[in-house]
C-alpha cells in the first residue's frame, strides 16, 4: 500500500514539474522520499498514544482511582506524542509530504458503464510541514495544560478527574487525526470528534444548568458548520472521484491553472461551490461571524479546556481546514475575498464586545474570536504564512492568559468580575500570575517585538499589499488597537493596583473567620501552585521565545514559514497571478517592479516596515488609553475613570456590554420560528398523521367492542351462540327451499 | 307381549311415516336437551343435559338402522355411548376441580375465557 | 310427504308447546310449572295425536307413545326440577324410556346396554358427584333451600326460543324428501346368517328338517337367496333342503359382525379414549396432598432401609 502510494506521489511530482517548469517555485507536495517513509511509521504513535490515554483513562475509572494518576499518566502520555512529533519534525529533514499508511479503514470499489470507481478512506497520515507545525503546538499545549490541569482540577479528584482527562486524551486524538489525516473523510473524523470532546468538556459540570446549555449551543451550532463541511466533502468526492489528499491536490492543480490563466469558464460551478461549503465548516468551528456565538459561552467549561480547545487548538481547525485545502479555495473567485471579509469584521465586531465586558474569562473569549478573526483575515489575503503564525504564536499567549485567568479564578473562588479584583501583584504568591498575564498581554496587544506584534503584522501588512483589501487593513489596524485596550484594561485592574478582592460565588464562607487582612471578609485567596506555576512560566517564555521563530529562515518569513512554505497551503505561482509581490529575505522589497501591481500603504511598500511603526503605534496608544482609564490615580477597585465617560453610559456601551443582542437576534429570528414551526408540525403530526393510524387502530376496535359482549366466558352464551347458529342456518335452507 | 315389544314386523321394512315419528321425538329430546343447557347453570344438570341430547341422537341413529335395515347405526350407538362415556368422566372431573375452587356448581361463576 | 301434517296447525302446537315449557322452566315469583308442564303435554299429545291420524296404518303402536310421553315428560322435568339429584333420576326414567323404543326398534342390544351402561354406570357417577359436590348439606338443609341457581332459570325465553324453532325446522326437515327413499330389502337382515352355518344347522335339527346324523356343508353351502342349505350326510347329501322361516339371525349376532367385522379399527380408537378420559379424569381431580418435609425425609429413609411405612 505504501509503495503504491509512494508511486502515486511520483507520478504526481513528475507531473506537476512539467506543468510548472520554469518556475521557480519548487512545490513541496511533491517530494516523497522512499528512505524516509520508513522512519515516518513512529509518527503513527502521535495519534495512538492519546487513545491509549483514553482508555487508561477509562480503566482508571473503572477501578475508582482517587488519587492524581490520571492527570500524570495524560501528561506522561502526551508528553510522548510531542515527543514523537518532534522527533518526525527533525527526522522529515528537507522532504517534503509524506504518507504514512496506519491500517485499512474504508474501501470500497465499484464499476459502473464507463469506468471503474473506488471510495478510499485509510487510517492514514499525511505528514508535511503544515501537519508537524499544527501537532507541536497541540501535543506541547496539551502536555502543558494537562499538568496545569492535575492541579486546577485537584478539586475533583475521582471519577470526574478520570472523565476530565479521558476526554482531554480523546480530544488530542481527535486532533491528530483531524490534523494528520491524509483523506478528508479521517479529517471528518477528528473534526467530529473534537467537536465532541468540545462538548463534553463544556459541559463538564453537568450540575451546572448554564454549563449543560452552554455545551448543547456549542455542539449545535457546531452542527451547522460541520453539515457545510460534510457536503463539502460529498461535493469533492463526487467531483473530484477521491477524497485523499495526494490524489485530490494533482487533480485541482489544472483548474487552478485555469484559473491563474483567466479561464474562468473551464472552472465548474459545482468546484467554486466546494470552498463555500468548506468555509461554513470553517466558520462554525473557529466560531466567525455569524457561528461565533458558542464560543464566549463555552468559557463554562473548566478553564484548562477553555485554554487548550476554546482558544489556542480546537479552534484553529478552521484555519487549518482553510489551509490544508487552500487550492481549492484558489479556484474560487469569492470564496477568499469572503473569507477575509468575514473574519475582519469578526475581529471588529467581537473586540467592540470584548472591550465592554467585566468578566474576564469572556473577555479572553471575545478576543479569541477577533484573534481567529485576524487568522481568516490572513488567509483571505492569501497569506497563509501570517495566519499560521499568528496561530501559533496566539496558541501560545492566549494559553498563557486563559491560565492566567484560571490561575484567578481558581484562588478567588469562581470570581471573574473585574471590578472585584485588583492588585494582585502586591500579594503573596501570584507574582508568577502577574508576569505570565503582562508577558500574554503584551503579545495580544502586539506591543513592539513581541511575537503577537510579528504576527499581526504580517496580516495586516499583506492586506494592504493585496489590490482592493486595504480597507480590511485599516479595519484590522483599529481592531488592533481596540486589542490593546481590552487586554490591558484587564491587566491594569486585576493584575496591578491598590490590593482588594471578593470571593466568587464558589466561596461558602470560613468557619475561622480572619477579618483582618485585605478586604476579603475572611477569605483567603489560595495562590497557585508548582505545578500552575510551572506551567505559567514555560508558556510566558514561550510566548517571548516564539518571538525568535520570526527570525528563523526570514527567506520564507520565519520559522512558521518555512513549515509552510512546503505544504499544500502555500501556492506561490498564484501570487503572481494576484499581483503580488515576492519579498526577499529581509522583507525589504526590490521597488519599482515588484510593487507596481501590489497595493501600498501611502505610497510605501506594506512590507517595507512602515507598518511596524504604525502598528505599535496604535497597540501603544490602546494600551496607554487603558492606563488612563484604568490604572493612573485608581483607588478603589471598583471604579475607575472609565466609569465617568460619557461613553460608557451611552447606547453603544450598552449594546457592545449586551453583545450586540445578537442572542436575542438569533433567538428571535432562528429560534423561535423554529418553535413554532416544529410546533405546528407537531400538532400537525399529533392530529393528521397520527389521527390517521389511530383511526386505523380505532375501527377494529370498535368493532371489537361491539361484538365482545358475546365472548363474556360463559358457557352459555356460547352455548346460545352455537344454538342460534344452527338455528339461523336451517331457517335459512327452509327458507331457500320454499 | 315381549313379542310384539320386541320383534315386531321384523324383519319386515318401516315405512317412513313411522320412521317420522321417532325422529320427531328424537328431535323434542334434543331440544329438551339444548334448552336445559341454556337455562340451567347447576354445571352438573348441564352435562346431563348434554347427555339428553346424545340420547336423542342415539335414538334417531337406530330409527334409521331399523327403518333401513342396517345395523351400522346400531354400531354407531355404541360409539355415541363411549363418547358420552368418556366426556362424562372428564366433564365430572372438571366439576369436581371447580367445585373445589369455588365451592359452588354455579355455571356463571366460571368465567375466565372471557375475551 | 312434504307435510305429514298441516303445517300451520304444527307450528301452531309447536309453539304452544314452546310456551309451555317457557313456563315450566323455573323462575322466581309466580311459578305456574304444572300449567305449563299440562299447555307443552297436550301440544305435543296433539301433534302425536295429529302424526298418528295422519299415519293411519303406518301409526306405530300404542307403546311407542307411551315411551314417547315418558321420555318427552321425564326429559322436561328433568330440565325443570331444582334439585340435581332428581334430574338425575328423571333423566334414568328418560333412558328407560328411550331403552324402550330401542326395543320397539328392534334393536335389543343396544337397549339393555343403554340400560346398563347409561343408567347404570354413568347416571351413577353423576349421581355420586352430585352427592360430593352437596355433601355439606345436612337433609333439612337441602330440603329447606336449593341452591339460588338451581331455582331460576337463566333467560328462558330465548333459550325456548331457539330450542322450539330448532324443533319446528326439525319437525319440517325431518320429513322433507322421505319418500324418495330406497325400500330395503329384508332380507339384507338375515344376510350375515350365511356366515353362521352351524346355527342353521341347530335350528334345522330342533325343527327336523334335517337328520342328526346330517351336517351343513359350511358356509359355502348356505345359499342365502334362496334360504335353502346343502347338507352332507353319511349316506350322501342333498341339497336345497330350505331353511324354516322364522329362522333370523338375532340383533346381538348382527350387531357383533357389524360392529367387530366392519369397524374394528374405531373399536380399538374408543378404547383409547375411554383410556384416555380415565386417566385424565384421574389426573384432573386428584387432590394435591400436602407432605411435611420430615415426613418426606422419613418416608425416603424408611424406604431405603427396606422398611414399610
Amino acid at each position: 500500500m505504501l509503495l503504491q502510494t509512494t508511486d502515486i506521489i511520483n507520478s504526481m511530482a513528475t507531473l506537476a514539474q512539467n506543468d510548472h517548469a520554469g518556475n521557480v517555485v519548487e512545490h513541496a507536495t511533491q517530494a516523497v522520499d522512499h528512505a524516509a517513509a520508513g522512519n515516518m511509521k513512529l509518527a503513527l504513535l502521535i495519534p495512538a498514544l492519546p487513545i491509549l490515554g483514553t482508555i487508561l483513562m477509562l480503566l482508571c475509572a473503572i477501578f475508582r482511582i482517587k488519587s492524581k494518576l490520571p492527570a500524570f499518566i495524560t501528561v506522561a502520555c502526551l508528553g510522548g506524542a510531542f515527543v514523537v512529533t518532534v522527533v518526525t519534525w527533525l527526522g522529515m529533514g528537507e522532504h517534503g509530504a509524506q504518507l504514512v499508511f496506519g491500517f485499512d479503514w474504508i474501501n470500497f470499489s465499484w464499476a459502473d458503464a464507463s469506468s471503474e470507481q473506488s471510495f478510499v478512506a485509510n487510517f492514514g497520515l499525511y505528514i508535511d510541514r503544515l501537519t508537524l507545525l499544527w501537532m507541536l503546538f497541540v501535543t506541547g499545549l496539551g502536555t502543558l495544560i494537562a499538568l496545569y490541569a492535575s492541579e486546577y482540577m485537584a478539586d475533583d479528584v475521582g471519577t470526574g478527574y478520570c472523565r476530565f482527562f479521558a476526554a482531554f486524551n480523546l480530544f488530542v486524538f481527535a486532533m491528530t487525526c483531524l490534523v494528520m489525516a491524509d483523506n478528508l473523510i479521517l479529517l471528518y473524523l477528528g473534526w467530529e470528534g473534537v467537536g465532541l470532546c468540545s462538548y463534553l468538556l463544556i459541559g463538564y459540570f453537568y450540575k451546572k444548568p448554564s454549563a449543560v446549555a452552554a455545551a448543547k449551543k456549542a455542539f449545535i451550532v457546531n452542527r451547522i458548520g460541520d453539515l457545510g463541511l460534510a457536503l463539502g466533502i460529498m461535493l469533492i468526492f463526487v467531483q473530484f472521484g477521491t477524497v485523499e489528499y495526494a490524489e485530490l491536490f494533482p487533480k485541482v492543480e489544472p483548474l487552478v491553472e485555469a484559473f491563474r490563466a483567466g479561464h474562468m469558464d473551464q472552472i465548474p460551478f459545482t468546484v467554486q461551490l466546494i470552498p463555500v461549503l468548506l468555509m461554513i465548516g470553517a466558520f462554525g468551528k473557529s466560531a466567525q461571524l455569524p457561528l461565533y456565538v458558542w464560543l464566549p459561552d463555552a468559557m463554562e467549561g473548566p478553564t484548562p479546556v477553555s485554554a487548550l480547545i476554546h482558544a489556542a487548538t480546537m479552534v484553529t481547525a478552521g484555519v487549518f481546514l482553510i489551509a490544508r485545502m487552500f487550492p481549492v479555495f484558489l479556484v474560487s473567485e469569492w470564496a477568499l475575498p469572503v473569507v477575509a471579509w468575514v473574519g475582519t469584521l469578526t475581529a471588529l465586531f467581537s473586540a467592540t464586545i470584548g472591550m465592554a465586558q467585566f468578566d474576564i474569562k469572556r473577555i479572553m473569549a471575545y478576543s479569541t474570536v477577533s484573534q481567529l478573526g485576524y487568522m481568516f483575515a490572513g488567509l483571505g489575503v492569501m497569506t497563509s504564512t501570517g495566519a499560521a503564525f499568528h496561530v501559533f504564536t496566539h496558541a501560545f499567549f492566549k494559553a498563557t492568559l486563559f491560565l492566567c485567568c484560571g490561575a484567578v479564578m481558581h484562588g478567588f473562588a469562581g470570581q471573574l468580575d473585574l471590578r472585584k479584583i485588583s492588585g494582585l501583584w502586591n500579594m503573596r504568591g501570584w507574582r508568577i500570575v502577574t508576569i505570565a498575564m503582562l508577558v500574554g498581554s503584551l503579545n495580544l496587544a502586539g506591543f513592539p517585538f513581541t511575537a503577537g506584534f510579528f504576527s499581526k503584522d504580517m496580516i495586516i501588512a499583506e492586506s494592504f499589499v493585496t489590490p482592493g483589501y486595504s480597507a480590511i487593513g485599516w479595519i484590522l489596524l483599529i481592531t488592533a488597537g481596540m486589542t490593546a485596550y481590552y487586554t490591558f484594561r484587564v491587566f491594569f485592574r486585576v493584575f496591578v493596583g491598590p490590593v482588594h478582592f471578593e470571593p466568587g460565588e464558589e466561596y461558602e464562607g470560613d468557619a475561622e473567620g480572619h477579618g483582618d487582612e485585605g478586604d476579603g471578609h475572611g477569605f483567603h485567596p489560595h495562590a497557585p501552585g508548582w505545578a500552575v506555576n510551572t506551567v505559567l512560566g514555560v508558556l510566558a517564555i514561550s510566548s517571548l521565545l516564539a518571538v525568535g521563530t520570526y527570525f528563523i529562515n526570514t527567506d520564507q518569513h520565519g520559522w512558521v514559514g518555512s513549515m509552510v512554505h512546503d505544504s499544500s497551503a502555500y501556492m506561490s505561482p498564484l501570487y503572481e497571478s494576484h499581483g503580488v509581490v515576492e519579498h526577499d529575505a529581509s522583507g525589504h522589497v526590490e521597488a519599482s517592479s515588484d510593487v507596481r501591481a501590489g497595493g501600498t500603504f501611502f505610497g510605501l511598500n506594506p512590507h517595507g516596515g512602515v507598518l511596524y511603526y504604525v502598528s505599535a503605534a496604535f497597540g501603544l496608544i490602546g494600551i496607554v488609553i487603558a492606563w488612563w482609564l484604568h490604572y493612573a490615580g485608581r483607588t478603589e477597585a471598583a471604579t475607575s475613570r472609565a466609569d465617568n465617560l460619557a461613553l460608557t453610559k451611552g447606547m453603544l456601551a450598552r449594546g457592545a456590554r449586551g453583545k450586540w443582542f445578537i442572542d436575542e437576534i438569533y433567538d428571535a429570528v432562528i429560534r423561535k420560528p423554529l418553535w413554532v414551526f416544529a410546533n405546528v408540525l407537531y400538532w400537525l403530526d399529533q392530529l393528521l398523521i397520527d389521527g390517521l393510524v389511530n383511526l386505523f387502530g380505532w375501527v377494529p376496535r370498535a368493532m371489537g367492542s361491539l361484538i365482545r359482549p358475546t365472548q363474556n366466558g360463559q358457557l352459555h352464551g356460547y352455548a346460545a351462540g352455537m344454538a342460534g347458529g344452527l338455528v339461523v342456518l336451517m331457517v335459512v335452507v327452509w327458507l331457500m327451499s320454499l | 307381549m315381549m313379542q310384539t315389544l320386541a320383534q315386531a314386523a321384523y324383519p319386515q321394512a318401516m315405512h317412513d311415516v313411522t320412521l317420522y315419528h321417532y325422529l320427531f321425538v328424537s328431535a323434542g329430546m334434543f331440544v329438551l336437551g339444548l334448552i336445559g343447557f341454556l337455562t340451567r347453570r347447576n354445571m352438573i344438570v348441564m352435562f346431563l343435559c348434554t347427555e339428553m341430547m346424545f340420547q336423542a341422537s342415539g335414538l334417531a341413529l337406530i330409527a334409521f338402522s331399523r327403518f333401513y335395515l342396517h345395523h351400522t347405526g346400531q354400531a354407531f350407538v355404541i360409539f355415541v355411548l363411549t363418547v358420552a362415556a368418556a366426556e362424562a368422566a372428564m366433564a365430572l372431573a372438571l366439576v369436581v376441580l371447580l367445585y373445589r375452587k369455588h365451592s359452588s356448581l354455579d355455571g356463571l361463576l366460571f368465567a375466565e375465557l372471557r375475551g | 310427504m312434504d307435510y305429514l301434517v298441516n303445517p300451520v296447525i304444527l307450528y301452531s302446537l309447536v309453539a304452544l308447546s314452546g310456551v309451555g315449557v317457557w313456563l315450566t322452566l323455573p323462575r322466581k315469583g309466580f311459578n305456574p310449572q304444572i300449567l305449563g308442564g299440562l299447555i307443552a303435554g297436550i301440544a305435543v299429545g296433539g301433534i302425536m295425536l295429529a302424526l298418528g291420524l295422519a299415519a293411519g296404518d303406518h301409526a306405530p303402536n300404542l307403546f311407542f307413545y307411551v315411551f314417547a310421553a315418558v321420555a318427552l315428560g321425564a326429559g322436561l322435568r328433568m330440565i325443570t326440577h331444582p334439585r340435581p339429584v332428581y334430574a338425575a333420576l328423571f333423566f334414568i326414567l328418560t333412558i328407560l324410556a328411550s331403552a324402550g323404543m330401542y326395543l320397539l326398534l328392534s334393536a335389543e342390544f343396544m337397549a339393555f346396554a343403554l340400560i346398563i351402561v347409561y343408567a347404570g354406570a354413568i347416571l351413577i357417577t353423576y349421581l355420586f358427584v352430585i352427592m360430593l359436590a352437596t355433601q355439606g348439606q345436612t337433609e333439612d338443609e337441602e330440603q329447606a333451600q336449593a341452591e339460588e341457581y338451581d331455582k331460576v332459570a337463566r333467560e328462558p325465553g330465548s333459550a325456548v326460543l331457539i330450542g322450539f324453532v330448532l324443533l319446528a325446522m326439525f319437525s319440517t326437515m325431518l320429513g322433507r324428501g322421505m319418500e324418495s327413499l330406497p325400500t330395503p330389502d329384508p332380507a339384507r337382515v338375515d344376510a350375515v346368517l350365511g356366515m353362521m352355518p352351524l346355527k342353521i344347522e341347530r335350528d334345522m335339527k330342533r325343527d327336523g328338517l334335517i337328520e342328526a346324523d346330517e351336517k351343513v356343508a359350511g358356509a359355502a353351502g348356505v345359499h342365502m337367496e334362496t334360504r335353502t342349505v346343502d347338507v352332507t350326510s353319511p349316506r350322501g347329501g342333498r341339497e336345497g333342503v330350505a331353511m324354516p322361516a322364522d329362522l333370523h339371525a338375532s340383533n346381538v349376532q348382527s350387531v357383533g359382525f357389524v360392529l367387530l367385522g366392519q369397524h374394528p379399527g374405531a373399536i380399538e380408537i374408543a378404547g383409547v379414549i375411554l383410556l384416555m378420559a380415565m386417566l385424565g379424569a384421574v389426573v384432573l381431580a386428584r387432590k394435591k396432598v400436602e407432605i411435611e418435609d420430615q415426613a418426606k425425609l422419613d418416608a425416603a429413609r424408611l424406604m431405603r432401609e427396606g422398611g414399610s411405612l
